[in-house]
């Protein structure tokens, strides 16, 4: 095997920071190249303004030191696509040395399209002919001298995961770099003859105008967008008087051409590369049926398709939820050890607020933040696994017809159903919808898919309430609801709020292929830390604020009793049995409890917003509850415990159903649930959608609005009832 | 049509029980429906109306037969057929099957003046002896000339599973027009037809040697011509 330049003195000095960019359409393997090549040291960010990947980092070619910068994915430069804008704008307005073009070797010409528009931004080039082995065996051969005739740069193949052909490209690349002053530009693509002219002329026209920051960009570049009709150029104001010209030859040559005037290049190009791919290129051997095609005809099929993808998604659903399950746990107490530790340890007397609020308020916090770590690992490494192979094209292919009823998009259908399991993942996993609108869309209704959070709620209150016949029944329905109205408030908002012409919908559909492992992890690894520094830090936030709320202002007099007197009274009774003993100790202690939880800021809220939620059926233990469930919505549970003077260990919830059962009707129970099931997501939530919209207004107005469905719908329900006389008292 | 004011759709019903009740003895509904290939119940309904103008007797279950004067139009319409069926046949040297549809069309347009110089032109050609000369010059260079049938041209959205089609034209107006340039859907690209999806709009196409989704609806701004 070669070892990258073996003989380093034998190179001319280059200059020290190069910077290499690699660019390609989707699915050519570009990512495992810019994985092997820059491992670990790599940095994932955005593009300012739009939610397009920024990805760059390191590498080391032939002992040099380069800045490698992995443009998105793209099929074209024209500007039609935030990525091809922003690979675009990258490559005329940052310095590149050498641009990879990464071309998978068994879709050759629509790889070369691209090619021939990266050709005219005269950046010194090298082509690489990626997936060399799946290709051989295809029965392709290629005439590579004269592929590089026709396309003006060296060519080099490689196969992404061996790493003796990355090596032997970035010896190439270093010998174009170290050699460009001895570099013969490469001659201009020819396309015909008329075409050619018409270039030449817009060309030499633009050479006369003042292009100020785009100088270095070459002229013949300009004159090819104008006969594009790229919309950034023809709103260049220095080239702006060539319009009409640009216009007539395009109409001429249209019409010489037999074709749209507006696909004038496309036609031009792909005209160009059938040509040089019939003369350089020859099929060996007969195209066998691949692969893929008898998977999908399979995994596509009328009837097998959707069955084949929901058992799919139950299986995504399951590896990570319950996979993460043992994790969680494990994650859980050791934050609960920690706390315990550090609450034995410390000093008594001693600045117990510190403590509290490093035990539960800072603890507590980041184990909030770290509770969801598991899950969201497991889901980025099966939708990563799911995208790698390809799959994921084949569930939005599947899937369209039922989600564009809904004015949703295809692939909106895997993170919908994730909202099952936990929002905050089912959020993150909004990132495969490529489209803007129908992402923002379908992060809107996600919190209204009825989380696992939710479900203590439910188990609490139905059995309560409802007897056992129709319990089954009662939580299916409310699922339903969180479905139903989650499909049709997503096609509210698409014709409202989130209106827009349809995104146009063209989707390619990549053989299957096993994704590397390291591609994998890396992806996974990434995204985790991108949720920890950002969702966390404001989770953290959160989770102080709410401990504040929860701890103060702490009531330590002025109780109803004297529970100190009662207890002590207790405690010296000798003619009492020791378990009735500890077991009214402990009812005292949690009567006190709960008037110390009372007198916090959030019983004082819950208290101060009765009259808001009275006419939903909620009383203020109700109201602080559903605010300490702001938290996280399984706080709920235990919140409404502590109001109640019910321990929440297992066994103390029986008081607590009696006394809630004491309390509420059927109805109420209903109307809780239903506002549980719409209303504001918990901190998490809100965490990871403010990251994922960039808006802070749009977090706000996701959660109002949520407030308002389900403050609507709650009161809808409560009232009804009343005046129907249904559920007012429990069923038999 | 011709003269008589009956229409094409109804003489093709009465050619065709003519013809069976001269076949088999009597005419069924169902064979009425074989030999023009069409469903039960439009014969039944088309049966209705030619009975209600007098020129079949028709009772459900029962063999269908035809008035005299159905039996007279039957005729007249089986006549034209085989004038012009002969015409094609024997001037033209077009093969059987070519010349019975292209007859069966023509038998309804044609008026009777028309056909009976037809019926002449062909039997003077035929007969003559003056005409030698040229019956063996037709019977040499007839057969040559021949026209290639361009295949059709159809919407992308009609192109059945497994065929392949060139593209031949675009809607200019479509909105997904650069992105489909872009993708390779130009002027002279062939393209497969691979699968629909399961439910609603989408097509899959193969062009390029990779398989893309497009919906249905912008394909029928997509014409190509089939490949046989």
């Amino acid at each position: 095997m070669s070892t990258c330049c073996q003989d380093k003195s034998q190179s001319p000095a280059l200059p020290a920071n190069l910077r290499i960019a690699l660019a390609g359409n989707p699915n050519c393997g570009k990512t495992t190249i810019f994985n092997a090549l820059t491992g670990s040291h790599q940095h994932v960010g955005n593009y300012s303004g739009v939610t397009v990947e920024h990805k760059s980092g390191q590498a080391d070619f032939c002992g040099h030191n380069v800045e490698v910068v992995d443009l998105p994915g793209i099929y074209s430069l024209s500007s039609s696509s935030p990525e091809e804008r922003v690979a675009a704008d990258e490559l005329l307005h940052t310095h590149v040395d050498l641009i990879l073009n990464i071309i998978d070797s068994s879709n050759l010409q629509r790889n070369l399209y691209l090619t021939t528009q990266l050709t005219e931004l005269n950046i010194p080039m090298l082509l690489v002919f990626n997936m060399a082995d799946e290709a051989r065996e295809k029965g392709f051969v290629f005439n590579f001298p004269m592929l590089e005739r026709f396309l003006g740069h060296p060519i080099i193949e490689t196969v992404g995961n061996n790493p003796s052909s990355l090596e032997a490209m970035k010896e190439k690349a270093i010998d174009i770099i170290a050699h460009l002053d001895t570099r013969v530009p490469p001659p201009h693509i020819q396309y015909d003859e008329h075409l050619d002219a018409a270039i030449a002329d817009l060309e030499a026209r633009i050479a006369t105008r003042d292009l100020k920051h785009d100088e270095h960009i070459s002229n013949r570049y300009f004159a090819i967008k104008l006969l594009e009709g790229d919309p950034h150029a023809t709103a260049m104001p220095a080239i702006a008087d060539l319009l009409p010209l640009s216009q007539k030859y395009r109409e001429q040559l249209a019409a010489s051409h037999g074709v749209n005037s507006e696909t004038l290049m496309a036609d031009a190009r792909y005209g160009l590369i059938a040509g040089a791919c019939r003369e350089a290129i020859t099929l060996r051997v007969m195209h066998r049926r691949e692969i893929s095609d008898k998977i999908d005809a399979i995994v596509t099929n009328k009837f097998l398709g959707l069955p084949i993808f929901l058992l799919l998604m139950f299986l995504v659903f399951v590896f990570t939820f319950t996979c993460g399950k043992p994790l969680i746990a494990i994650l859980e107490f050791v934050f609960h050890q920690l706390s315990v530790a550090i609450s034995t340890h410390w000093p008594a007397g001693r600045a117990e607020f510190v403590r509290d609020l490093i035990c539960e308020g800072i603890i507590g916090g980041v184990g909030g933040v770290l509770v969801f770590l598991p899950n969201i690992l497991l889901l980025f490494l099966a939708i990563a696994f799911l995208e790698g192979t390809g799959y994921m094209a084949r569930a939005a292919f599947i899937m369209d017809g039922f989600m564009h009823r809904f004015s949703l998009h295809g692939k909106s259908f895997i993170p919908l159903v994730l909202g099952f399991g936990c929002t905050v993942p089912a959020v993150l996993a909004t990132r495969i919808i490529e489209s803007r609108r129908d992402r923002l869309t379908t992060i809107m209704v996600l919190p209204m898919m009825s989380c696992g959070a939710r479900l203590p709620i439910y188990a609490l209150l139905i059995p309560i309430f409802f007897p056992e016949k129709y319990q089954a029944l009662i939580l299916w329905y409310i699922y339903l609801a969180g479905v139903i109205i989650a499909l049709f408030a997503a096609k509210l908002l698409k014709n409202t709020l989130f209106k827009g012409e349809n995104e146009v919908f063209v989707m390619e559909l990549p053989p299957y292929r096993i994704p590397t492992v390291g591609s994998l992890a890396l992806h996974v690894w990434e995204r985790c830390l991108m949720y920890l520094k950002k969702a966390g830090t404001f989770i953290l936030g959160a989770s102080i604020i709410m401990f504040f709320c929860n701890t103060f202002p702490r009531k330590t007099s002025d109780f109803t009793r004297d529970y100190e007197a009662e207890i002590s009274i207790l405690e010296a009774q000798a003619d009492l049995a020791p378990e009735a003993k500890a077991f009214q100790i402990a009812e005292l202690k949690a009567e006190r409890q709960a008037e110390i939880s009372a007198a916090t800021i959030t019983g004082r809220l819950g208290h101060w917003l009765e009259p808001v939620f009275r006419p939903l059926g909620f009383d203020w233990r109700v109201d602080s509850a559903l605010i300490g469930a702001i938290a996280g919505k399984e706080l709920f549970v235990s919140q409404l415990g502590i109001l109640y003077a019910s321990d929440d260990n297992g066994d103390g919830t029986d008081t607590l159903k009696e006394k809630l059962r004491a309390n509420y009707t059927p109805l109420q129970s209903l109307s809780i649930m239903i506002f549980c099931l719409l209303t504001i997501p918990c901190v998490g939530t809100m965490a990871v959608v403010r990251r994922e919209t960039r808006s802070v207004l749009l977090t706000i107005g996701q959660a109002a609005g949520l407030f308002i469905v389900a403050w609507i719908l709650a009161f809808a329900v409560y009232q009804i009832g009343l005046f129907l006389g249904l559920g007012t008292h429990l069923l038999s | 049509m011709a003269q008589t004011a009956i229409s094409s759709s109804q003489e093709d019903y009465l050619e065709a029980i003519s013809e069976i009740i001269e076949k088999n003895g009597h005419a069924h509904t169902k064979d009425v429906a074989t030999a023009l290939d069409v469903s039960m119940p439009s014969v039944s309904a088309a049966l209705q109306q030619l009975a209600a103008r007098g020129l079949v007797r028709y009772q459900k279950h029962q063999p269908v037969t035809l008035t005299e004067y159905g039996e007279e139009l039957a005729q007249q319409v089986r006549r034209r057929h085989s004038i012009m069926l002969k015409f094609f046949q024997d001037i033209l040297m077009l093969p059987a099957k070519d010349a019975n549809e292209t007859a069966c069309e023509l038998e309804h347009t044609l008026d009777d003046t028309c056909l009976n110089r037809f019926a002449f032109l062909a039997k003077e050609i035929q007969t003559r002896d003056d005409c030698q000369a040229l019956r063996a010059n037709l019977q040499e260079q007839m057969p040559t000339i021949k026209v290639k049938k361009e295949a059709p041209v159809i919407p992308l959205n009609y192109l059945p599973i497994g065929q392949q089609g060139i593209v031949v034209a675009i809607n200019e107006s479509l909105a997904c027009l650069q992105k489909f340039a872009d993708m390779g859907i130009v002027h002279g690209m062939t393209v497969t037809m691979e699968s629909h999806a399961p439910f609603g709009d989408l097509l899959r196409i193969r062009l390029l040697e990779s398989s893309l989704s497009i919906r249905g609806e912008d394909a029928s701004g997509i014409w190509v011509r089939l490949v046989q």
